[in-house]
């Protein structure tokens, strides 16, 4: 700095002295010259000085912006909302859909899907079975690796202090296909992933530091999963979280080695559990394309020979289908599929977002550049040059839109971690992403940051004349009204869709339930000793106080699955597809508070023993029973073709999916066909929940030794499904009402910056009989027309895009008439909120101050 | 009066050097003993003067001090360095070159060919 001081003063006293000679010469005492544009291109040829002239452009911007603290925080503010809430959603795309894993080469993996699967609703399969994974490995002459993944959760410890630790069941060349070296130890081989292997598990390096302090002598040591001793092997690497995005795996198991550790369900890796993901490396120089048409003529045997004969349903789906390579690098999640266009729908809204405070930062600019006419002139009158002041421009711009980039950046790391909680709502588990804005999203703030810099500064520097100025503000007003439309549009479609939703009847009373899951068959339990221990514990609960109801059940509505099995009426099959068949306990109806409409509900008397009796629901009765004559019918279940006599009809009520109408449903009693069934208790409370929710944990817990209990409100299951519905309606009304708050700032400061300029003109008006009135009418006309101009732009828009989110919407249509009605009378309102300050303030121009200024 | 010329692109670089050959001098001694040397067929404007010395001194070709000499007070005198010398050699052998081979081009008759 003192260095800098010097330099000025030096070069001053040489021109000086310089053009005193001159001067001198001409006999004349005034020197004569332009010093100012000489030093400045003295300062040029410094060159090294850029920085030290940063900083001084750099000071004058910020004390410039000080100077108008207002102008400066709402431009600042529109940036940081515009950036961070675009921030936001980017982080989350990034981190769900598009990131690497960090593996060897991670472009080179592909994920093999099974296309062309007759009636499969997303048109790719993207699981496999266990043989078809082992048969597939076979193919060296096309993949360098290949491996299957799948998540698991494993109840990990000694039996008093088990914990479910997140997990993945993976084949043998997991590790070496996607190329990952041990953080110590050794990682799994395909010597691990042979029948009858000593049991082998890796930790995942998370799990090594939270659990064993980075001990390395964890290596070589047992611990019990699903009871029994597994010896840990190794570590992965930090960084790696697994192949399941947003799931750590904590502990990673060889499948080959499921039977030993859950010796009850062995059918988990034959030919009829597809569950396994599967990603491979082709050999070097073999593209996606390649693989695709060697696959073409190997799959269809390869697929025969891995499933046998007797399951010719599988062999009827996998025929005419072939296997489609895709893109593998980013690892596997089915959240892509939820959320995949919820989340760009929602990119688009911030993308709206973004533009408004834009439009609002260069509507301030503009405003202020006009001010600063005056003050530009006379700097170029001085000997500024023109890329000097487009300099000190840029710089003003660049430091407030840094400053917005910067305060989006912090915005946008809260809201995604805001977002995560309310995705991870929606799961059973927490959804483990990080985003924590990485190079991805600093680069997109920066370049959005420094790219605005850019263009405002341009246009706030005077590159275009006056006249053209002032006429490209109210276009962006204008703008930004139709831009606000649509995002308040786009809020209606999706609230109210929430809302629909939530207002449905879903056939049952969700409010004051408590569901705890409690799975008999996992303390050995079979048949009837299961029966008595389901019934034991039923009895138990209804004896607590504060308890309505209680019942148990297979399956609870909304939990995220089905049964389904064949039903006959008369030996006749009814359908070629399967019936929902539901087990459910006595007083289910009752407890759940779903209407018998005909004959009577299941009771304790229909137990294993009792004739088997079924009660069916309405969509059932009036599809495929006589009318008037449901009662009495028998129906034929399983391949068995068990008898089942209906007994009831209840109301048709929601299993599945709350968008789904319900399909025809048929309940039995759970006694009646109970095999090794877990069960859900339904229990309805009537005094207080939290008394009720501690009392059952007290008696079922200790009937439970080693099992984790888990009890959740009804309330919360059915939040649950709704998480994608949440989230968008959530943010779409955020951001509507973002939008709507920039769009009226923009407004009000047009409206002002107008009514300060006109001053004289609205004063001259009103010496010549013009009243209040008639001036505020004045100013709230020309609002209105830009508003309605913008509505009439925006509104055919939202027609044509709204299109695009109709798989989203429920119960109203994409261009619903009322939504676009609310909109467009929100925007008018919030105009007029907007344009009555300018207008009253217009309205108090005292005629004599005004004319005596002119 | 003669009439003034426009000098070349980047050989008022070349001139100062030349000029500063002859010992140090001040920015307005530059100027004049261009002017003169070649009989005010070639001004040197001080907005381009002093960028160039600028300039100069940062490459490492000049350098500068505040001295009084022959004047009653101080002025700043540039020199030149024996960095500046080598690039004064270099820039008229380049020079030479260059018209010499403009000069083949514009007479071709008088060329010793």
């Amino acid at each position: 700095m003192f260095r800098r001081r010097k330099r000025e003063q030096d070069l001053d006293r040489e021109l000086r002295d310089h053009l005193e000679f001159e001067a001198q010469e001409r006999g004349d005492r005034r020197p004569l010259g332009n010093m100012a544009l000489i030093k400045e291109d003295v300062r040029e040829a410094w060159g090294w000085m850029w920085l030290d002239r940063l900083a001084q452009d750099l000071r004058y911007a910020f004390r410039t912006l000080r100077k108008s603290p207002a102008f400066a925080a709402t431009a600042v503010l529109s940036l940081a909302l515009g950036i961070g809430a675009s921030a936001a959603i980017f982080s989350l795309i990034d981190a769900l859909l598009l990131r690497w894993l960090p593996v060897y080469n991670p472009r080179e993996l592909v994920q093999l899907t099974i296309a062309g699967v007759p009636g499969a609703v997303p048109p790719l399969m993207e699981s496999f079975s266990y043989p078809l994974v082992q048969a597939l490995e076979t193919h060296r002459e096309i993949f360098a690796g290949l491996c299957g993944f799948t998540g698991g959760r494993f109840p990990t410890g000694p039996r008093e202090s088990i914990e479910d630790a997140n997990g993945a069941w993976v084949t043998g060349e997991f590790y070496e296909t996607l190329g990952l070296q041990p953080a110590a130890g050794r990682l799994l081989t395909p010597r691990d992933d042979k029948p009858g292997a000593v049991p082998a598990a890796v930790i995942g390096y998370g799990y090594w530091e939270r659990k064993y302090g980075r001990d390395p002598r964890i290596v070589g040591q047992s611990i019990q999963i699903f009871g029994k001793p597994v010896s840990v092997v190794g570590v992965t690497p930090a960084g790696f979280t697994g192949a399941n995005v947003g799931q750590v795996a904590d502990i990673t198991l060889p499948l080959a080695i499921l039977p030993q550790l859950q010796p009850d369900d062995p059918y988990m890796i034959d030919a009829s559990s597809w569950w396994i993901r599967v990603v491979a490396r082709p050999r070097p120089g073999i593209s996606r394309d390649q693989v695709k048409a060697r696959l073409q003529t190997i799959w269809p045997q390869l697929a025969e020979s891995a499933i046998p004969a007797s399951m010719p349903g599988a062999l009827r789906r996998v025929r005419g289908t072939w296997i489609e390579p895709r893109p593998g690098g980013s690892g596997w999640t089915d959240l892509r599929r939820q959320f995949r266009q919820p989340l760009y729908v929602l990119m688009a809204l911030t993308g709206l977002v973004l533009l408004i405070a834009c439009a609002n930062v260069a509507n301030l600019l503009l405003a202020r550049a006009t001010a600063r006419r005056k003050e530009i002139a006379l700097r170029f009158a001085i000997g500024a040059s023109r890329v000097r002041i487009v300099r000190q421009m840029l710089t003003e711009s660049l430091l407030l839109s840094l400053s917005g980039a910067a305060l989006g950046v912090a915005l946008a790391w809260l809201c995604s971690r805001f977002l995560l909680e309310l995705l991870s709502s929606g799961q059973s588990r927490a959804i483990a992403l990080d985003v924590a804005p990485n190079w991805h999203v600093l680069g997109v703030a920066m370049v959005v940051g420094i790219g605005s810099a850019v263009v405002f500064g341009l246009v706030s520097s005077g590159a275009q004349p006056a006249r053209k100025r002032r006429s490209a503000a109210p276009l962006l007003v204008v703008a930004q009204v139709a831009l606000s439309l649509l995002l308040l549009i786009g809020a209606g479609l999706f609230v109210r869709t929430l809302q629909n939703l939530r207002g449905l009847d879903p056939g049952f009373q969700r409010e004051d339930v408590f569901l705890a899951s409690v799975d008999g068959s996992k303390l050995g339990y079979r048949d009837a000793r299961l029966a008595g221990f389901y019934g034991d514990a039923l009895r138990r609960i209804e004896t607590l106080h504060g308890v309505e109801a209680a019942s148990f059940s297979a399956i609870t509505p909304l939990s995220g699955g089905g049964i389904s099995n064949h039903v006959t009426i008369g030996g006749k099959p009814i359908d070629r597809e399967q019936t929902e068949l539901i087990p459910v306990s006595a007083r289910y109806f009752e407890t759940m508070r779903t209407p018998v409409l005909l004959g009577r509900e299941f009771t304790a008397r229909d137990d294993a023993r009792a004739p088997k009796v079924a009660i069916v629901n309405q969509a059932f009765a009036t599809r495929y029973l006589p009318e008037g004559h449901p009662l009495g019918q028998r129906l034929g279940v399983g391949s068995q073709g068990l008898e089942y006599e209906i007994v009831g009809v209840v109301r048709n009520s929601i299993y599945e999916s709350l968008r789904e109408t319900p399909p025809p449903t048929v309940y039995v009693p759970l006694i009646q066909r109970i095999g090794r069934t877990g069960a859900v208790y339904e229990v309805r409370a009537a005094g207080s929940l939290v008394q009720v929710a501690s009392a059952l944990r007290t008696i079922l817990q200790p009937m439970l030794p080693g099992l984790p209990l888990e009890i959740h409100t009804f309330d919360a299951q059915v939040e649950r499904m709704l998480v994608e519905e949440r989230l968008m309606a959530t943010l779409a009304a955020s951001f509507g009402v973002l939008g709507l708050a920039l769009a009226a700032i923009g407004l009000y400061g047009l409206l002002a910056y107008t009514v300060a300029r006109r001053t004289s003109e609205i004063g001259i008006r009103m010496a010549l009989g013009a009243d209040r009135r008639r001036v505020i009418l004045m100013v709230m006309k020309r609002a209105g027309v830009l508003t309605l101009a913008g509505v009439a732009i925006g509104a055919p828009c939202a027609l044509a895009l709204t299109r695009l989110a109709r798989s989203l919407l429920f119960g109203l249509g994409p261009r619903d008439p009322t939504t676009f009605g609310a909109a467009a009378v929100a925007l008018l309102a919030a105009a007029a909120l907007a344009s009555f300050l300018p207008a009253r303030r217009a309205s108090k121009v005292d005629p004599m101050t005004s004319l005596r200024c002119e | 009066m003669t009439e003034k010329i426009e000098l070349l692109q980047g050989t008022l670089d070349m001139l100062i050097l030349r000029t500063l050959l002859f010992g140090p001098a001040h920015g307005h001694q530059i100027a004049k003993h261009i002017q003169r040397s070649t009989s005010d067929a070639l001004q040197v404007e001080h907005g381009s003067l002093y960028p160039a010395l600028h300039r100069l001194e940062r490459k490492g070709w000049l350098a500068s001090k505040w001295e009084v000499r022959d004047q009653r007070r101080e002025l700043k005198y540039y020199r030149l360095t024996p960095a500046g010398r080598k690039q004064l050699a270099a820039e008229e052998s380049n020079w030479k070159k260059l018209t010499a081979a403009i000069a083949r081009v514009m007479w071709p008759e008088s060329g010793e060919v």
